[in-house]
């Protein structure tokens, strides 16, 4: 059953590819998020209760529903509809995150180790690699903080691939990396909206020499 | 101890962010700084024993603190005077207490601590609260810089934690299930080349952002370039041992693998670039702040060839990043002051600070020598010792390009001070009526000092310490 | 035999569906389920006009582009009745065959001189080729997964148990259903009912042809989706059912899968011409994860 949530993991990656509304976006990272639980829920049965709830309530929770209702507000405060076209175009994107997804799965084939789970390292190691690839190609910073949740992900499963050893500590990193990245982040979007009137980063280039 | 002394950092930044009254302000800063003090001779007192579960104080953490402390005080009060300069309300400035009072804990937290997750935390807070501070000015350019830093640092901090995590994996095949820095040395010897390998890697990138060296330092110097200089002095100083201490870690347990020749062989490549990088970028900066934050990156570069030429240079890395914090630190105290006499930041539009202001020049020039590596200063001898370390390795390119690239920007920085110094400028430049403020200069000559005098005559528990410190490294 | 019969018969009445059900969203008055047939009598009653200008491609391109479906049709097992022609590999002679009446439809319309009709080629063509990688990664994966390379071999021995292959078959049946939109030139490709030349890509590429090489085109688009359709009901029959229930299933695929085609023509609006490509390769890009999906069941890739 992990499987099947791992495919369709993989499967809104090639979707976050695809779609170039703002809003999509979005949605698209609370399906993650509700894709990350289904994950949790069946295959981590071995550690104690308590830190299995409050993973459950960490996916459920903060990734589907606080952070992308957060991102909608700031969504609309800055009045986005639609990014502007990619540097490269979506076709190429298409075929960079298959390509990236079937080097993951080459990868995770070749790694002989017995401590990794190496199910959850294909779609961590290909979440990883996408997310940054979709900082760059974009121009504008909210989808900034978009690759950057996409990243996010990828770690959150790489911890899980990494074993139960110590569930607390890192999902109390991961989550104070999202919370606060998320919320620093929005409010800063909308003060840089604000001010300058559009969220293009062709307007924050003033430091260069 | 250290529990005690977050939850009093806690209190005190509360009250001072809720309050928004001079006198309160004063004390708590007070009691900070004093606790501090406290901190640093409890520490030295009980050196290498453990505290509050996760934090040891070891000997390169005492180091740290020590400078910290030192810099804590010089911070507030030159604090105090740019706020006056600046005619802040009391909101922000209670804003700008707290949060200082927040960043300096959490780099505390990021010395003294033992733990490799925990050490991630501090690094994050100190992120989240220099964030606040350098976006003290709220013009465009202040947010462009705090929005650039805070995006950038999130994401490096987010791949230093995936060099963690390999950390974690590398760590379990043996055994350890925490993430605990001693546990950590004890199984060094056996753990998997390429894991440690790619933490390594990994771990470097990530904290680059904080220490200013290739590959990610643009974004440091551009928040070093925009925000107030006592915190400045806090930055270029502080957050970038924090980074140092972060590389160090994992240097130390990559030292007893057998990938330790090959991480040499990196941090090689990034400390030359780094100095390259200098060279090339500084030939272009137009502004006062951007060379001192310029010179902080090549400082550290040589810092990085330091510890990957071995021998001596472990000994002359250490204390380069010693004598670097102290006389970076008094140069962007002296520049807050430079720059409240002249209208704009641009170095062209500066000039005849000699008389103007000659007690501050002078110690711009002290300064600017000093960071130079010219004797006296301290800088020299540790300089002297990283070549000398080379040579005796047998890096002869290396150190004849690094010579050549250190030649240009000793050219370059000495040139653009010396514009400032001694140009002659229309009046209508300078700001009216600024009477020269003896109070100011008062830090630089301690800080000066004392880099003169331990550089000549170090006393014996200063270079007890930092053998201490790398003795993991033999 | 029975299989070629049933498609026959489901291919009739497919095309009428769909109109039915585009008219009953749109609250339109409906035409009766038979009428493309009508229509298709109609123009076999009347001549051929030949342009002066266009070749002998263009008068043997349509025969050729109906012989090949019609030949194509032949290849189709049902659930466990037999396919007229079977062997190992058959799938690739299957989609080189349609490949093939395409390209003659192609060069035909390249062959009259129009501009128009060179512009559809022009799309027709891009469509098909980002669309082959989707079909054949797809089959390949299924035949994967089976471990048989001909048709009827494949959709003997494929049983969907594990939960893992549930996402093979869904995976497949979506994809099946876009690259039979795509295929047939249907939205959100292509709009089979605007009137711009500009807007077209199929309709424009037969603007010249009329009298019985039209109808033959009509009558190869029918057969198109009836192929389409039996490969996604051979996805849902199971060899082991009895013979009348296979049958009844597979008609009732064929309609729901008219109605869906209906439903999703009524709703979609057709896209940017330039979004096609890459909502094209999107296809492609999910058959590539049915594939890697197809590797982890067989074992092929070690996870642990």
């Amino acid at each position: 059953m992990t499987y099947l949530f791992i495919i369709l993991y993989a499967v809104t990656l090639i979707y976050f590819a695809l779609s170039e509304r703002v809003k999509k976006f979005v949605w698209l990272l609370s399906i993650q998020g509700f894709m990350l639980f289904g994950v949790v829920f069946f295959s981590l049965q071995t550690i104690e209760l308590f830190d299995f709830v409050f993973i459950l309530v960490e996916t459920i929770l903060v990734k589907s529903l606080i952070v992308p209702l957060f991102l909608n507000k700031v969504r609309k405060h800055n009045h986005l509809k639609r990014e502007h076209e990619p540097s490269v175009p979506v076709f190429y994107s298409i075929i960079v995150v298959v390509i990236t997804l079937i080097l993951s799965f080459i990868i995770s084939n070749n790694l002989h180790s017995t401590q990794i789970h190496t199910k959850y390292f294909t779609v961590a190691f290909a979440s990883i690699m996408f997310g940054i690839y979709f900082i760059i190609i974009h121009k504008n910073i909210f989808s900034h903080v978009v690759g950057y949740l996409i990243i996010e992900n990828g770690i959150f499963l790489l911890s899980l691939a990494v074993g139960n050893i110590m569930p607390m500590m890192v999902n109390l990193a991961i989550l104070l990396d999202v919370l606060m990245g998320v919320l620093v982040l929005g409010v800063f979007i909308n003060h840089i909206g604000d001010t300058f009137k559009s969220i293009e980063i062709d307007q924050l280039s003033k430091l260069k020499d | 101890m250290i529990f005690i002394f977050i939850i009093i950092a806690f209190i005190l930044s509360f009250f001072v962010f809720v309050s928004k009254n001079k006198i309160v302000t004063t004390i708590s800063l007070s009691i900070f700084s004093i606790s501090l003090l406290i901190l640093t001779a409890y520490s030295y007192q009980h050196i290498n024993q453990t505290d509050s579960l996760y934090y040891k104080f070891d000997a390169i953490g005492i180091l740290m603190t020590g400078i910290l402390s030192i810099l804590t005080i010089a911070s507030f009060y030159h604090s105090f005077l740019f706020l006056k300069r600046k005619n802040n309300s009391e909101k922000q400035k209670a804003m700008y207490f707290a949060s200082l009072i927040m960043f300096i804990t959490a780099m505390l937290s990021a010395y003294f601590t033992e733990n490799m997750a925990l050490l991630w935390v501090s690094i994050e807070a100190t992120s989240l609260f220099v964030s606040i501070l350098i976006f003290h000015s709220r013009d465009k350019n202040a947010m462009e810089a705090t929005w650039k830093y805070l995006f950038i640092s999130s994401v490096g901090l987010a791949i230093a934690f995936i060099g963690i995590l390999f950390l974690s994996i590398v760590a379990s095949e043996n055994g350890v299930s925490d993430l605990n820095y001693s546990s950590l040395l004890e199984i060094a010897q056996n753990m998997n080349p390429i894991w440690v390998k790619i933490s390594f890697i990994l771990i470097l990138t990530g904290f680059s952002v904080k220490m200013s060296i290739f590959p990610l330092y643009a974004v440091a110097i551009d928040a070093k370039t925009m925000a107030a200089s006592p915190v400045n002095a806090l930055m270029s100083t502080a957050l970038v041992n924090v980074g140092f201490i972060g590389i160090f870690r994992i240097f130390t347990i990559i030292a007893k693998t057998s990938a330790f020749v090959w991480a040499q062989h990196i941090l090689m490549i990034v400390g030359v670039v780094s100095i390259l990088i200098t060279a090339i970028q500084l030939t272009r900066v137009k502004r006062l702040k951007r060379l001192l934050a310029f010179s902080s990156m090549e400082h550290m570069g040589l810092v990085v060839i330091g510890l990957a030429v071995g021998g001596i240079g472990f000994y002359a890395a250490i204390l380069h990043l010693i004598f670097h914090s102290l006389i970076k630190a008094g140069l962007f105290y002296q520049l807050g002051y430079i720059r409240h006499h002249f209208k704009s930041i641009w170095i062209k539009e500066t000039g005849k600070y000699f008389k103007i202001d000659p007690l501050g020049a002078l110690m711009m020039i002290l300064g600017i020598l000093s960071i130079l590596a010219i004797p006296p200063s301290g800088l020299f001898i540790s300089e002297f010792l990283i070549f000398k370390a080379l040579f005796i390795n047998a890096n002869y390119f290396v150190a004849i390009f690094v010579l050549f690239l250190l030649s240009v920007i000793i050219y370059t920085i000495a040139k653009r001070t010396f514009h400032l110094l001694y140009a002659e400028i229309s009046d209508d430049l300078l700001v009216e009526n600024i009477k020269p403020n003896p109070y100011e200069t008062i830090s630089q000559f301690v800080l000066f000092g004392l880099v003169i005098y331990l550089g000549i005559d170090s006393p014996l528990f200063f270079s007890d310490l930092i053998n201490a410190a790398i003795t993991v490294l033999n | 035999m029975i299989s070629f019969l049933l498609i026959l018969v489901s291919a009739i009445f497919f095309v009428g569906v769909i109109t039915k059900v585009k008219a009953k969203i749109a609250a339109r008055k409906m035409p009766s389920v038979l009428q493309p047939v009508y229509d298709v009598i109609r123009l076999f009653k009347k001549g051929a006009i030949y342009s002066p200008v266009s070749s002998v491609i263009f008068k043997m391109a349509p025969i050729i582009y109906f012989s090949s479906i019609l030949l194509a049709t032949f290849f189709i097992p049902i659930g466990s009745q037999k396919a007229i022609l079977s062997f190992e590999g058959d799938f690739v002679f299957f989609a080189y065959l349609l490949a093939m009446g395409k390209f003659m439809m192609i060069i035909a319309a390249m062959d009259t001189g129009s501009g128009f009709e060179g512009m559809g080629a022009n799309r027709e063509a891009l469509y098909s080729m980002l669309v082959e990688p989707a079909f054949f990664i797809l089959a390949g994966s299924v035949a994967l997964f089976t471990n048989n390379i001909s048709f009827h071999d494949l959709f003997l021995h494929l049983n969907l148990g594990t939960n893992l292959s549930y996402i093979i078959g869904i995976a497949a049946i979506y994809v099946l259903v876009y690259i039979a939109m795509v295929e047939n030139s249907r939205m959100p490709v292509d709009d089979p009912k605007t009137h711009l030349e500009l807007t077209m890509v199929h309709e424009v590429m037969v603007l010249d042809n009329s009298g019985f090489d039209l109808a033959l085109i009509h009558i190869g688009t029918w057969l198109k989706f009836a192929i389409y359709g039996s490969l996604i009901s051979n996805f849902i029959i199971h060899s082991v059912w009895t013979w009348y229930w296979q049958i009844i299933t597979f008609f009732a695929i064929q309609f729901v899968f008219a109605i869906t085609v209906g439903i999703l023509e009524a709703f979609r609006a057709r896209n940017k011409m330039e979004k096609n490509p890459q909502w094209i390769i999107m296809l492609s890009a999910i058959s590539v994860v049915v594939f890697l999906t197809a590797l982890i069941i067989t074992q092929k890739i070690i996870l642990n």
